[in-house]
């Protein structure tokens, strides 16, 4: 191999370098990027938001507790899990003490890295939502994916018991991938060619995809997070009062006509869902058996919470009557057992963390740090609604998970790096400053 | 957006990094700034708002609604039942009492699932082929054929009916008979536990439950009552007093799991349950039992078309000894025709009107069969009114007594009809009674007396008397259903005298047998009005008084010397006037009869109501027959003297000496009079003579020549009446030959007691004495062949054309 040693050239000149000025200008660089490694490194050692994690870990904790008490009867009474009461409890505590540590280690990680990863968040979450709703001739007919109660959601790894939601990994997805393309875009956002069409196409891909699965309550989630950040991003006002004209609609179409309903009726897709919400005890015995079941046994746990609850532990809908008491309909049992009070002060711990999440967004060293933590935030209050408002039949049900309380490993694993992310981006909001 | 957090970089060195950062930059982040906060607001606040909003709705104010819904799923309830309290006479004898029962229920689907588990064996086995001695096992059509039949002969149904249950396969029950009593479901037990196939029976069942037996099945049907099929009390007492005989079920109620187990943590609440009380009625089960023999035998001999009724009770205290009413029927099968006559009545409808092709019976059956209940149930005493007639009599008369109108000193002169204002109003003698005293005014039941007596007390008055006797309210006694009488107002009342005089011989208004009684039962009391009652006490399960009848008077209506005066004059209507077929032998009877035409269909309710003993009443009867056989049928002159006196004095006589009152017996009437015969046998005949003597029996008759009394006729310690002839058999032999009872209906007292002697009977005479009376009915029918010296009631009266 020929060692051809080529000169440095003075790049605004074009002369060759001497040596020393070579060395000169190496050393003056390389004090700049230590200074700005420096820099980089200080922001990040910062430290990191305290109520924001506290919070957090209090929601886990109570979420543990109320989990084995929702969670015991049914797994007692499974033979499949061989009536181990603390089944699901030891199972999602692993889950929080992995997480935890996942959080911690996140936060340590400058979160600017991830602007690296943005790419590969779109299509790889795009390609994994692909793969589940590919068609092939296993029993869910699909190629790969795996499911439950008629709907195939699952990715798994095979030989292993370990499954997981493309679904849940899209919506970190989109939440990296639009934080840096959105901060990139800057007053750009307003125009429609580089501010809307780039975003709204991959959303509306990875929308299509999920409803393909068929995961209704997941697509929500994913167009909510998407169209939160988007709107926070600077989209035009117009495309926001749109989006908010077409909410209204959709919701004024809902409360207070039965134009949805009849539409749902005349393309036969959950029609019923919509009629248990109106009036869950309507209807003769077999419509309350089958349909209502879940909502009604949900609606007479909470009734009977009363104001105090009937005290922890001691609810009695959990016992075969409320279905997915440690799933979906977890905050059932928490109203069931800790009453309107006990319920009001979880609701008031999420509402904190929320609020503590957008305002942490606000304060944020620069605006990918701000997206992600609205990205995050948004996620965490879109689904701590929905779910609390379809366990309360507020809203027609859909299967929602409550962050921090319902069982499930993965999810909880990506809530806790999502926390981690969030805390990463407190690390380098500066100290104010005394004036 | 003043006061927002500023942009951190700016806020480190504000100045010197404008220059440094472009424009749009800073404008982009303050966007995300701005647009931030308003989703912190949206997501932070207004959700949560909405939601504790919904959670309060459904917490607190839906909380008991769903509360409810959520307990009747969680909670399982069972019942500790309570055994329903008996029902006593006053003796404690039992009316109504429970005892447990077995309702037998099949499961139909258990039956076929079991059925098909055999076909499967058997169609294993058949495959398998059979080992030695081993027998195929039964099929599922067998084992259907053998519940079928075993059950059926057991239980005493149609086997079709075990098939057709045992095809509604997606039934878990189905009942085959409700309540059996304890032997046959011991039955059905063993047949479950030891059977053909060798296992225990699949599929059926059986469940408590409690039967309500009546041991004395019609006595007091009218009082008593029954259940209906939920055990809760239908008619009468039962369903009167059901909340104290009932009981309180109790309760345990523990949580329980969605599939069924109870749930771990133990939540359980006790309701203890409360036996039902028994209730001790004023019913005396054997003065019921001659009250409603005589109300039969009266309501067949007259056919009575709409039955009779019938009260006694103790007119010291207005307690209800017995009422019936016929016709009757049998408190354990409640919705079956009893009477014959109606049975018949009932089948002959079938006859005349063929059911359809499938159905048992006919509709006309059906609407008969539910007017004859009702009409079997209804309790005529209390329930319906009617006009008194003459037995109203005692009322007017004792007003007339305490307002000082009537002495007995009075005198009162009949011509046959009173004229009052335009109107002649005539008695029942038309030609008049002549001059009478008021005994006799009241012996002969002289209507234009009672007029001038009612005259005399005036109608304001006599209104006021009406409603201090209590005829214009119902009684308020302790029995279902009870009727009120019907009056004419007050103001026309008082207007004109008509109203007045009619009411005093009883016409023209109605009250109920009950209402009757009572006002009566205050006229020979002593003046006191009590209200009727037939609860005596309730008690608890150990026998502790919950409940005692206080029998105070409501008031007194007259005085006692005026009461006193109304029993002499009505013991001389029994005793020399229109109700001397009231007379009861040995007994001082006071009494009255009663005729009152049913507007002017020529039909009529006779009536009796008669006291005893008259100086002192023990007890007070009124007797009421509806609609009997005219004269040209039964070819006696209709009148309550004629058609009741004679049942009464028939029941009186087995109710006085029941109630302890003793005979008196007169220089007369001493034949009538019953002794002991002593045991003779073994004595010489100075002896027995003796013997008999010193006991009352004064003839003897010797057959025989022997030493010694080897056999006597009637037997030691028979009763029979003192004037009886004693046979004595010295050493010959006691004739086992049947003797033939004689008719002795229409003779007098002698000539019967001759017949009945030289057939070698005995009789003894019941019911009035003296001139003219004569056998109206006898205890035992002529033409029945009986052994000698067999004693044979005679019941002495004497039928007379005298309208009450």
């Amino acid at each position: 191999m020929a060692r051809k040693k080529s000169r440095p050239i003075n790049p605004r000149s074009g002369i060759p370098l001497t040596r020393d000025e070579y060395r000169q200008l190496k050393r003056q660089k390389e004090r700049e990027d230590r200074r700005r490694r420096q820099e980089a490194w200080e922001a990040a050692r910062g430290p990191m938001d305290m109520p924001f994690l506290i919070l957090a870990l209090m929601l886990l904790g109570i979420g543990l507790i109320m989990l084995l008490s929702a969670s015991f009867p049914s797994a007692q009474s499974s033979a499949n899990l061989k009536n181990d009461a603390l089944y699901f409890f030891k199972r999602q505590g692993f889950f929080a003490v992995v997480g935890i540590g996942l959080t911690l280690a996140v936060s340590k990680i400058n979160y600017e890295r991830l602007r690296g990863l943005a790419t590969l968040a779109l299509y790889g979450s795009l390609g994994l939502l692909v793969l589940v709703v590919i068609p092939g001739p296993n029993k869910y007919g699909r190629l790969l994916a795996l499911g439950e109660n008629g709907a195939a959601r699952w990715l798994g790894i095979p030989n292993t018991t370990f499954t997981f939601q493309p679904s849940e990994v899209a919506k970190l997805g989109i939440i990296i991938y639009f934080a840096e393309s959105i901060s990139r875009k800057k007053e750009k956002m307003k125009s429609f060619r580089e501010g809307f069409l780039p975003h709204i196409i991959p959303l509306a891909a990875m929308v299509l995809l999920t409803l393909i699965e068929p995961h209704f309550s997941g697509a929500v989630l994913i167009l909510g997070i998407g169209a939160a950040m988007m709107v926070v991003g600077g989209i035009h006002w117009g495309w926001i009062a749109f989006g908010a004209g077409g909410l209204g609609l959709g919701a004024y179409l809902l409360f207070f006509t039965e134009a949805i309903d009849n539409i749902f009726k005349a393309i036969n897709y959950n029609a019923s869902r919509l009629m248990v919400w109106r009036d869950p005890f309507g209807g003769d015995l077999e419509f309350r058996r089958s349909h209502a079941w879940q909502t009604i046994q949900s609606l007479y746990a909470i009734g009977s919470g009363g104001l105090l609850g009937v005290g922890l532990g001691k609810s009695r809908q959990k016992f075969g009557y409320l279905p997915e008491a440690q799933n979906d309909y977890i905050f059932a049992v928490v109203l069931e057992e800790l009453g309107l009070v006990g319920g009001a002060l979880i609701m008031v711990l999420f509402a904190l963390l929320i609020i503590r999440g957008f305002w942490l967004a606000i304060h944020a060293r620069d605006r990918f740090g701000s997206l992600l933590a609205v990205g995050v935030t948004t996620q965490i209050a879109l689904q701590t609604f929905l779910n609390i408002a379809v366990v309360t039949n507020f809203m027609p049900s859909t299967g929602i998970s409550l962050p921090f309380f319902s069982y499930g490993g993965t999810a909880l694993l990506i809530q806790m790096v999502e926390v981690g992310i969030v805390l990463s981006v407190s690390r380098q909001i500066p100290a104010p400053k005394a004036r | 957006m003043t006061g927002k957090p500023r942009q951190p970089q700016e806020a480190a060195a504000p100045k010197k990094k404008k220059s440094k950062q472009p424009n749009s930059s800073r404008l982009a982040t303050r966007v995300i700034q701005r647009r931030t906060l308003a989703l912190l607001l949206v997501f932070g606040v207004g959700t949560f708002l909405a939601l504790f909003g919904k959670a309060y709705d459904l917490t607190i104010v839906q909380h008991n609604q769903l509360q409810d819904g959520a307990s009747s799923q969680q909670m399982r309830s069972t019942v500790i039942s309570a055994s329903r309290g008996s029902i006593l006479d006053r003796n404690g004898v039992t009316l109504a009492v429970s005892a447990s029962a077995d309702t037998i229920f099949i499961d139909p689907n258990a039956i076929q699932k079991y059925a098909d588990q055999l076909d499967k064996a058997r169609a294993q086995k058949l495959v398998d082929g059979l080992k030695d001695g081993e027998k195929l096992p039964m099929s599922g059509q067998e084992y259907k054929d053998l519940l079928a039949s075993r059950l059926s002969e057991i239980l005493e149904i149609d086997p079709q009916k075990i098939y057709d249950n045992m095809a509604k396969t997606n039934w878990m029950y189905a009942k085959l008979k409700e309540r059996v009593d304890k032997d046959v479901s011991d039955k059905v037990r063993e047949f479950i536990t030891d059977n053909e196939t060798g296992a225990s029976l699949q599929g059926v069942h059986l469940e408590a439950d409690s039967k309500r037996y009546y041991p004395r099945s019609s006595l007091a049907s009218h009082v008593i009552g029954f259940l209906d099929g939920d055990n809760q009390g239908a008619y009468g007492l039962e369903a009167l007093y059901n909340e104290e005989l009932e009981g309180t079920a109790g309760l345990t109620v523990t949580a329980k799991e969605a599939g069924g187990s109870e749930i771990m943590f133990q939540y359980e609440q006790y309701y203890d349950a409360e036996e039902g009380h028994t209730i001790v009625t004023t019913i005396d089960s054997t003065m019921q039992y001659y009250l409603e023999r005589g109300l039969e035998d009266m309501t067949a001999e007259f056919g009575a078309k709409n039955g009779a009724c019938g009260i006694m009770l103790d007119p010291k205290t207005g307690a209800i000894y017995a009422i019936a009413s016929t016709p009757n029927y049998d408190l354990n099968s409640p919705r079956e025709v009893y009477t014959e006559r109606l049975k018949t009545q009932l089948a002959e409808t079938d006859e005349e009107n063929p059911p359809e092709e499938g159905s048992e019976h006919s509709d006309a059956y059906w609407t008969l069969l539910g007017q004859m209940q009702n009409l079997q149930w209804r309790n005529k005493a209390v329930n319906d009114g009617y006009e008194p007639g003459s037995t109203f009599k005692t009322l007017t008369l004792a007003m007339a007594v305490e307002e000082g109108v009537a002495t007995l000193n009075s005198s009162y002169y009949c011509g046959g009809f009173l004229t009052i204002d335009t109107w002649d109003i005539h008695c029942s003698n038309k030609n008049g009674h002549g001059q009478q005293t008021l005994e006799e005014a009241v012996g002969h039941s002289c209507n234009p007396a009672f007029m001038k007596m009612a005259l005399g007390v005036g109608s304001a008055t006599f209104y006021d008397y009406l409603e201090q006797f209590g005829l214009f309210a119902p009684t308020g006694v302790d029995l279902q259903g009870e009727g009120t009488g019907v009056f004419t107002d007050r103001k026309t009342f008082c207007s004109h005298d008509i109203d007045l005089a009619v009411y005093s011989f009883g016409q023209r208004f109605n009250v109920t047998p009950i209402q009757l009684i009572t006002a009566q039962a205050a006229c020979i009391n002593g003046g006191y009005l009590y209200q009727p009652y037939v609860v005596e006490k309730e008690l608890d399960v150990d026998g502790n008084v919950v409940k005692q009848h206080d029998s105070t008077p409501v008031r007194q209506v007259v005085s006692e010397e005026t009461s006193a005066l109304v029993r002499e004059c009505l013991e001389y209507v029994v005793s020399d006037g229109g109700g001397k077929n009231g007379q009861v032998t040995g007994y001082r009877i006071g009494g009255k009869t009663g005729t009152a035409d049913k507007g002017d269909t020529g039909d009529v309710v006779v009536s009796f109501m008669c006291f005893a003993p008259a100086d002192d009443p023990q007890v007070i009867m009124l007797l009421a027959m509806d609609t009997p056989a005219r004269q040209d049928v039964t070819g006696v002159f209709v009148s309550g003297g004629n058609y009741v006196a004679p049942t009464a004095s028939k029941i009186m006589a087995d109710v006085l000496p029941y109630l302890g009152v003793s005979p008196q017996y007169s220089e007369d009437n001493q034949t009538a009079a019953e002794g002991t015969v002593p045991y003779v046998v073994g004595m010489t005949k100075d002896e027995a003579a003796e013997k008999l003597s010193s006991y009352g029996f004064a003839s003897y008759r010797v057959i025989g020549d022997g030493e010694t009394v080897t056999d006597q006729t009637p037997a030691g310690g028979a009763i029979v009446p003192t004037g009886a002839e004693i046979i004595l058999y010295m050493g010959a032999e006691k004739s086992n030959e049947l003797r033939t009872v004689p008719n002795v209906v229409g003779m007098s007292a002698d000539e019967a007691n001759r017949a009945l002697v030289n057939a070698g009977l005995i009789m003894k005479a019941t019911g009035s004495s003296g001139r003219g009376t004569r056998a109206i009915s006898q205890s035992l029918a002529s033409g029945t062949e009986v052994s000698a010296g067999t004693v044979v009631t005679v019941q002495m009266g004497a039928m007379t054309n005298i309208a009450d």
